[in-house]
């Protein structure tokens, strides 16, 4: 008797906790619907979407990292990096532009290497080792604007960022293939499985034949790449380089991979999660707007849902 | 003893279970106040689990404790603390930078005007310290103690706290003969001071040496409660066993088969292995013996290429093999059965056909990437051969039982194909029923032409399934017996470099 009732509390519980999530996207959409009419406009769905991506992008980067047992402080550096740069080269035109790629995709790789280097190699926790990573970055990229960065993102980054196919931004096609990449290397790659078990218990990895550094090592170097694509979709997207493009992007990515339910330790979760993280993020951020409130409630309401989604899972956790 | 005394401790039908097992069924347990009483059992017959419950650290499921004449609960490990019961764990608590006055005190600062008073915290230390005797001084750091004087510590910590009643797990695995010598004059004048004391111990000739009465726990029941002056050992392992041993193994293999699979030469890694030398052939399971700790463990994970600063020479199938990593060992064609199947075998959140499949996840590679069909295939075979019982492919590991979760280890070795099969302690924490599958299975992979290397902490068990006996002392080899001839006796002899039947017996029945 009893042990029915219990397990069907947890059934109850469980379809809650998995199905959590969307079901706070769908009253997010709700209360958007009813608090402002102005949320369901084509063009306004169309930004929201639009200024997803950016975000949705570097977060299927966190999400490997993340699910690998690490994190990556480093991504916004590599972002904001990435636009100076490429604004820097091009100045806006055409031209140059695929020598500037060819820099700010070896930038990012490189990072990759230099956080995966220092988790696996050096031992040093993925939380300081990517924090000081940052920072380094954060340096590079005043010493080479000297505070002041200049030019601007020439025209064909910013089509693929800006435009429209049909009804759908462009960027978002690039987030789309983004996931569908990642869904393909976890679900039908070897690679994948290394990575959950890695993160899930690194020991076990090992032992069961897997190179577990080499395992962290990728997560660290796709993160950085997609960073360098994640910068460029921003950059054209805003359509010019400032001190301040990407800043917040580490924070953010997290934010939306651990209300996706990606454990904060490695091993469980998965892509389903972040993508609702990053459109509930984004959608709280345009009511924002939309309600005319001052742009600080972001913060306040980005807390509050990270907070609300940590606490939901960490019953899981505690009930295990 | 004063037999007139009140029981200080009553347990009565204590339940508790754990996902897929049941660690205790309705026991009952008592001591009066005074005595030193022994707790035995096997591997996983429900010792710890009921100090725990005593100690506060697990919550029963069911029954009830009276302490002192008062029902009590404890739901927290300070809780019983407060009631007067301390315990002293296999594995010390003991903060290794901190002094041991403030280790003693922990959470429980002496205070002067809102400020740690220091200088009464160490006269207090110091005190209850004399008391133990061993030249301690309370300023020390406690890292910088020998293991002896660690437990010292634990026990000072417990009477600080006017402990009525000390739970001591396994307190003699880490202590050599004097210091024992030490720890049973501390209990005896720790008794004699009217402390009540549980013993738990594997060694019986130590039950026999300090307890008053002792319970024997199998399968997470009560066996029955002995005076040691009215038992013996005999008596006391048959209880603990429930059978006899001898029937349970399948037969050794009977032509001896020529072909060296694995020859090992001079192998060396960091303190634990030194410098050992054998071959294993084709369908022979080797027995790898010695006390707890002798390098039986890090032997085979030296050959699995599993620890760094591995020296020595590895040959497989006549050829010179370098394995670096356990990924190398693999490819080469040795698997191994790691010691604790929970936190270095099985992912426990995943399920059962993605945790046999792991290591060879690429077999699986099509073009279009993973076939699941032919992940299924192999899963299913599997688990069909080593009759695991699951509810479905998905069904997460950590929700079988030992035994099941044992077989699900042994699928995935299995999987790789392995030439050479290095198994550790396979049947450790595994109920009965399962333990004898197991042996049935190692057996068959030998008969169809494995090599196998099998370390058990059990002797019976070693001298029940091995062809050939490799007995290790320290982390050297003592000598190789023939699997017909060995006794219990001769291999103790080789492991301890003495003559003590009294430790071969105690030896027999292993913790848990």
């Amino acid at each position: 008797m009893k042990a029915e009732e219990s397990s069907l509390r947890g059934d109850t519980f469980s379809i809650l906790e998995r199905g959590g999530i969307y079901i706070a996207l769908v009253l997010v959409l709700v209360s958007a619907a009813i608090l402002s009419p102005a949320f369901f406009k084509p063009s306004n769905l169309f930004n929201v979407l639009r200024g997803a991506a950016p975000l949705g992008i570097v977060a299927v980067g966190q999400t490997i990292v993340m699910l690998g047992g690490g994190i990556d402080l480093s991504l916004a550096g590599v972002m904001a990096l990435t636009t100076v740069v490429v604004a820097d080269i091009t100045q806006g035109q055409n031209i140059s532009l695929v020598p500037a790629l060819a820099l700010v995709f070896g930038i990012g790789i490189a990072v990759g290497f230099l956080n995966g280097l220092l988790v696996t190699k050096r031992r040093v926790p993925p939380f300081i080792a990517t924090l000081g990573v940052a920072i380094l970055l954060e340096g590079v990229r005043f010493v080479y604007t000297k505070a002041a960065p200049s030019g601007s993102i020439p025209p064909l980054v910013r089509f693929f960022a800006n435009e429209a196919v049909g009804p759908v931004p462009t960027n978002l096609i690039i987030f789309f293939l983004v996931v569908a990449g990642f869904l393909f290397v976890t679900h039908k790659r070897p690679f994948g499985r290394h990575i959950y078990s890695t993160g899930a218990n690194r020991e076990v990895a090992r032992l069961s034949g897997i190179d577990v550094d080499r395992v962290t090592l990728l997560t660290y170097v796709i993160c950085s790449t997609l960073a360098v694509l994640g910068g460029l979709v921003l950059a054209g997207f805003i359509g010019y380089a400032d001190n301040y493009l990407g800043r917040g992007y580490e924070l953010d990515s997290i934010a939306a991979v651990v209300i996706g339910g990606t454990s904060f330790a490695g091993g469980s979760g998965g892509i389903g999660g972040t993508v609702v993280g990053v459109l509930l993020l984004t959608m709280l951020f345009n009511i924002v707007l939309l309600l005319s409130l001052p742009i600080e409630y972001q913060l306040v309401v980005k807390g509050a849902v990270i907070i609300a989604a940590v606490a939901l899972y960490s019953f899981r956790t505690n009930r295990n | 003893m004063d037999l007139t005394q009140a029981n200080l401790l009553e347990m009565r039908q204590i339940r508790k279970t754990f996902p897929g097992v049941t660690a205790l069924d309705r026991v009952d347990f008592s001591c009066r106040q005074g005595e030193i009483h022994g707790l035995i059992g096997e591997n996983g017959a429900g010792k710890s689990t009921l100090v725990k419950i005593l100690a506060g650290a697990y919550h029963a499921d069911g029954g009830e404790i009276v302490f002192d004449g008062e029902n009590r609960r404890f739901t927290s490990p300070h809780d019983a603390q407060q009631a007067g019961i301390g315990i002293i764990y296999q594995e010390f608590t003991l903060l290794p930078d901190m002094s041991v006055a403030d280790n003693i005190f922990l959470g429980r600062e002496i205070l002067l005007h809102g400020f740690v008073n220091h200088h009464h915290m160490r006269t207090e230390a110091l005190k209850i310290l004399d008391r133990l005797g061993g030249n301690i001084r309370a300023q020390q750091l406690a890292g910088q103690l020998t293991v002896a004087q660690q437990q010292r510590v634990e026990i000072a910590k417990a009477l600080s706290l006017d402990a009525r009643l000390i739970i001591m797990d396994e307190p003699s695995a880490a202590l050599g003969g004097h210091e024992l010598d030490m720890l049973f004059e501390i209990m005896r004048s720790l008794k004699s001071e009217g402390v009540t004391l549980i013993y738990i111990s594997h060694r019986l000739s130590e039950i026999f040496e300090i307890c008053d009465r002792v319970t024997v726990l199998k399968d997470g029941e009560r066996v029955g409660v002995k005076f040691v002056a009215e038992t013996d050992e005999s008596e006391l392992v048959r209880m603990m066993v429930g059978r006899d041993f001898e029937d349970v193994f399948p037969p050794l293999s009977e032509q001896a088969n020529e072909h060296v699979v694995l020859k090992v030469g001079n192998l060396s890694c960091g303190e634990g292995v030194q410098d050992v030398t054998f071959d294993i052939r084709s369908g022979e399971i080797l027995g790898i013996a010695g006390l707890a700790g002798s390098g039986q463990t890090e032997l085979v994970r030296a050959i699995f290429g599993a620890d760094s600063e591995v020296k020595g020479d590895i040959e497989l199938n006549n050829e010179p093999v370098h394995i670096s990593s356990p990924k190398r060992a693999i490819q080469a064609g040795i698997t191994m059965a790691p010691e604790d199947r929970k936190t270095h075998g099985l992912l426990l959140d995943m399920s059962v056909g993605k945790n046999i499949t792991l290591p060879i996840v690429k077999r699986f590679l099509r073009f279009l990437g993973l076939s699941s069909k032919k992940e299924t295939e192999t899963v299913e075979r599997l688990i069909a051969n080593l009759d695991i019982r699951i509810t479905g492919h998905d069904q997460k590991v950590g929700q079988l039982s030992g035994g099941n979760q044992q077989k699900v280890v042994l699928a995935k070795c299995l999987g790789c194909e392995p030439k050479v099969l290095l198994l550790d302690d396979p049947t450790r924490g595994v109920d009965v029923g399962a333990k004898f599958e197991i042996y049935r299975l190692i057996r068959d992979l030998a008969n169809n032409g494995a090599a196998i290397l099998f370390i058990s902490s059990e002797l019976p068990e070693i001298l029940g399934m091995s062809d050939r006996i490799l007995v290790l002392s320290r982390g050297r080899l003592m000598g190789i017996l023939d699997g017909k001839q060995a006794t219990e006796e001769r291999i103790m002899e080789l492991a301890t470099g003495t003559n003590s039947q009294v430790e071969a017996i105690g030896e027999a029945v292993h913790h848990g």
